[in-house]
Parts: structure tokens; sequence; C-alpha cells
């Protein structure tokens, strides 16, 4: 959605929540790329959510820095600039529903940037077209299923055409066909160039990204393609996460004298090593 | 054997609203089972598991308990004292300033005291893995999701109920926060002969607990089936909304590309079936 690729980038990144003596996060580095999807994963309480919060400066940093698209986040005057370009989601979208139709659930961001009537219909009539939702423009929020209200969360996030989704375990209450379809619309996203960091506890939702972050106790335990972090079952099953199945199943084969070659994450993936 | 619950063509629509939440509902649980009722979100999943508990009257059809129909007076009040029911959302179930006063609210209101008061508490905490000497003087409010959750859980568990009905119980848990509900719920069933109903969109929690799972799609229940039948069945699970455990899912996708699976859970037998795939291709 914009020109240049932007990126957020937490430097050493340490957070404390008041009144704690450990940090929830501690000497965090990495670097969210624009365009690309990358999962946060790691064990209730390893500090996912706190990590998703300091990548749009709803809290800021006790020691180091995040600078998203750029701008420092510990200093106020950038909030509101931080915001048009990094829009987040969570777990439940029902506590943060104020409009009393879709439509104005989803005008009320573009509404905050103090754009035109005319801007803010066109936004708003291209995000509950990207997230397929149009058929239930005038329909009320309290009204509509948990996964409906999750894609009027996210079409609320499009329509500030921002350079960065954060998705703060947004799919985790949802049902199986709701969360495929909170995926999809994330993919459309990254092809449109916006930047995903996904939280989630699901490793099926992990092996889809272009990067892994992995956290333990709030530190990083490990980035990089999913193949390189997921496909050891026994590493994984460390970090306190289910074990992606096809990676044991490649790993039974590995015992039995039959090596695989390349990273074994799906059943499509066992599949053509059985046909090669 | 009588069945402990059982529900007698429930139908349930909720007050100023057409549309049926529940459609004609039978079901029978049994002392020492535990009942999985899966379905994707807005199914009616919700709504029959508050009618279960007594929480909810059926607008027609009824809540059996011992054989007995549950509807008003002293057996609906019986009901009520023996089913225990665990939230969606501990925070609708929480309400005490203190961790231990939560726990204790429901056996204080048993006319429990003292001591036996006491012991209840600390069993409840034990059983799900919550250290009540570092929480027990804390809000509940303040501590994170999955501590909330076993402090409504074990303010469930500290009435003693028969039926417990849990409603999503493994929704934001990781594995080991999974695993150790897991354990904790069927210890309970096996020292009580309790029964659970749960409630619930993915199945990964329930596997290890239940034997029969009822489907319910769109206030209609569609089916009620073992694991063998979700695995090997045709079932669209994803039709349904309903997530299977990830072995599950890899067994289904194995199956659908010709692989013969005889246990779907077994890594090794997945992985010797493809071997033999693989020497069939190498033989021609």
């Amino acid at each position: 959605m914009h020109d240049e690729p932007h990126e957020i980038a937490a430097e050493n990144l340490t957070y404390t929540y008041p009144g704690m003596s450990r940090p929830a996060l501690y000497g965090v580095s990495h670097r969210f790329r624009q365009g690309e999807f990358h999962a946060v994963l790691g064990r209730n309480g390893s500090g996912k959510s706190t990590l998703a919060l300091c990548l749009n400066g709803l809290i800021t940093p006790g020691e180091g820095r995040v600078l998203s698209c750029g701008l420092d986040t510990s200093v106020p005057t950038n909030a509101s600039e931080i915001r048009k370009q990094v829009a987040i989601v969570f777990q439940t979208p029902d506590t943060r529903m104020v409009g009393s139709t879709v439509e104005e659930e989803v005008a009320f961001g573009p509404e905050n940037l103090g754009l035109s009537p005319l801007v803010i219909r066109k936004r708003v009539d291209e995000a509950l077209e990207l997230a397929g939702i149009e058929d239930i423009a005038r329909r009320q929020p309290q009204q509509l299923s948990l996964g409906q209200k999750q894609l009027v969360a996210v079409a609320g996030a499009i329509a500030m055409e921002p350079s960065f989704l954060i998705s703060d375990e947004s799919t985790s209450m949802l049902d199986v066909r709701s969360r495929a379809g909170v995926l999809k619309l994330f993919a459309d996203l990254q092809e449109r160039g916006v930047g995903i960091v996904h939280v989630t506890h699901f490793l099926e939702e992990a092996a889809i990204a272009d990067q892994v972050v992995i956290l333990e106790s709030g530190r990083i335990a490990g980035t990089g393609p999913p193949g390189e972090l997921l496909s050891d079952p026994t590493r994984v099953r460390n970090l306190g996460l289910d074990p992606l199945p096809a990676t044991m199943v490649a790993e039974e084969l590995a015992a039995l004298g039959h090596h695989t070659g390349g990273y074994i994450l799906t059943a499509e993936e066992l599949l053509l090593w059985s046909r090669a | 054997m009588v069945s402990r619950l059982s529900l007698k063509d429930v139908s349930y629509s909720y007050p100023f609203q057409d549309a049926m939440a529940l459609s004609g509902i039978n079901l029978e649980t049994r002392p020492g089972e535990v009942f999985c009722i899966a379905g994707s979100n807005g199914s009616g999943k919700s709504t029959l598991a508050q009618i279960c508990a007594g929480l909810l009257t059926p607008t027609s059809g009824s809540v059996l308990y011992d054989g007995k129909p549950a509807r008003s007076g002293s057996r609906l009040l019986n009901l009520h004292r023996n089913v225990g029911l665990l939230f969606q959302s501990p925070e609708d179930q929480l309400f005490a300033d203190t961790v231990r006063k939560d726990i204790e609210f429901g056996p204080r209101n048993q006319g429990l005291r003292g001591d036996d008061l006491a012991a209840r508490v600390i069993d409840a905490a034990r059983l799900v893995g919550l250290p009540l000497q570092d929480t027990g003087g804390r809000s509940p409010f303040s501590l994170s999701e999955g501590e909330k959750r076993r402090v409504a859980l074990a303010g469930v568990l500290a009435m003693n109920p028969e039926i417990l009905v849990l409603d999503e119980p493994f929704i934001g848990l990781d594995h080991d926060g999974r695993e150790h509900l897991i354990s904790a719920l069927s210890s309970y069933v096996e020292n009580k002969l309790a029964t659970i109903v749960l409630v619930t969109h993915d199945l990964s929690g329930a596997w290890p607990l239940a034997s029969r799972f009822a489907l319910l799609s769109e206030s209609r229940l569609v089916g009620i089936e073992s694991k063998a039948d979700l695995v090997l069945g045709n079932t669209d699970m994803l039709a349904l909304g309903v997530r299977l455990p990830q072995w599950g899912v890899l067994a289904k996708e194995l199956l659908h590309a010709g692989i013969p699976v005889e246990d779907p859970s077994d890594p090794s037998c997945l992985a010797k079936a493809l071997v033999r795939r693989r020497e069939v291709r190498d033989d021609r």
C-alpha cells in the first residue's frame, strides 16, 4: 500500500510490567519487514503478546528501542503516526467494537484520521470487499459470529491502510473455518505489500510464515524460516509446543534409514517423498 | 444403567429471536464418561452447555437428571446442585477480590465451614495446579489468562459436582497447560465416577479424554461418532468448523492420497505405510 518498504526494528528490547521483578521481554532484537509474514511462537507467558504490544507502541520499552517504520515508539509525539502505519487485532474482537453497524465500525479508524467523507467511503468499501464481508455491512456487530467479528476487526485495521498488521492471537478463539478465512485475508494483505506479524501457538499457522520467531522466557530462542525451526520435533517439544505430526513421521522415516533430504512439515511434502 | 444426564427432543430459541438456537437435540451421558459436544462458533454449543447445566430452560423437550425431568422445583434444584458449569470466558465466572474467596464461594454456599472448607479449596487448587500459597491472596483479575482459567475451574471443582459441563476449557492453553488440565480432569472422572460434558470446536484437548463426540451443526445434532469414525470416516470436519488433532488431519490427508492408515496416531505406522508406497513405485 506504500511505495518504500518499511520495517519494524526491535533493538535489544527489554520490558518489565509494573510491579513485576522479572522482565517479560529481555534483549529482544528482530527486524519485521513489510510484505513478509512473520509468525511469533512460544508457550504461555513467553512474552509473545508483550512483543506484539511493543511493536505498535501500545507499551514502550524499559531498555532498548522499537523503531516502527523509522519512528521511535518511546517518543510520545510519534504515537499517532505509528498507529496509522501499524494496526493491531486482538484475540477477542467483542470488547473493542464501538460502531452500531459493521460499516461504522470499519469507518471508525479512518474517521479519526480526519479524512474526507468520500475517501472514508472508498476505504471502507475496499476493506469490506477485501475481507469478504460486504454482505454484512449494515448488520450490528453484536449479532455476528465470533469469526465474522474478527473479520470486521481486521477490515477496520485494513481501512487504516497500514504498512503492518499485528495479530495478537487473533485466530485462537476461532473455529477452523473462520481461522482459514482470517489467514487467507492475511495472505491477501501480504500480497498487497502489508507486513504481517502473527502471534500464535498453532504450529500449522507458523508453518506458512516467511520467518518464525520463537520466544522462551522473554528471550528469542530462535529465528528463521519455518523449515529450519519447526522440523525437529524434539526441539519443538522442548519449547513447550506441539510438534507438527508430519515432522514426527519424517523422524521415523529417518530412523528406518530413509532420509528425506529437505525439510518436511506437511502431509503434502511426505506424499511428494513417497512418490519421488 | 440409568443415564446420568440426558436431553430429550430439546429445542431452544432465545427471547425475541425467530431462529432456533437448538433444534431437536437427543443425547445421553453415562457416569464415568467424558462426552464431547463439537461444533463451530455459532453452532449452538454454548447454548447447549447452559441447557445441560440448567441455566437455560428448553423451549420444548426436557433435560433429564438420573432419568427424571428437571424442569422446575426440587428436581431443577437437584440438577443445579449436582452440575458445575465452567463458562467459556473466565471473566464471566470470577468475581471475588481474592483467588481463595473465589474458590471458597461455591462450597461455602453448600454449607461447608472451617477445616472442611479449607480442605476442599486446597484439593481443588491442587487438582488444577494452582499454587495457592502464591496466588491465594491475589485478585483473580491480576492473573494471566491461563491462571484465571485455573481459578475458575478450581471454583467449580470445589463444589464436588458429579457432572461437569466445560465450555471450551482448553482455549489459550499451551501444550503444558493442556496436558495438566487433561490429567486433572481424567483423575476427577476416575475418582468420582463423574460425568464431563466437554463443549469445544478444537478436539485436540478432548481427544485423550472423550470416547464419543456429538457433532453439532447449525443448531442440530448431525451425528455421534467415535475417534475412528472421525479420522477414518468421511465426515467433512472443515465444513463442520471442528479442528481435529493435527494427527487426525495428517491421517485424513494420507488416506485421501490412497495410503492405508492403520493407526493414525502412531508416527512409525504412518512412516512404514509411506515406505511401502515408495517401494511399490520402485518395483515398477
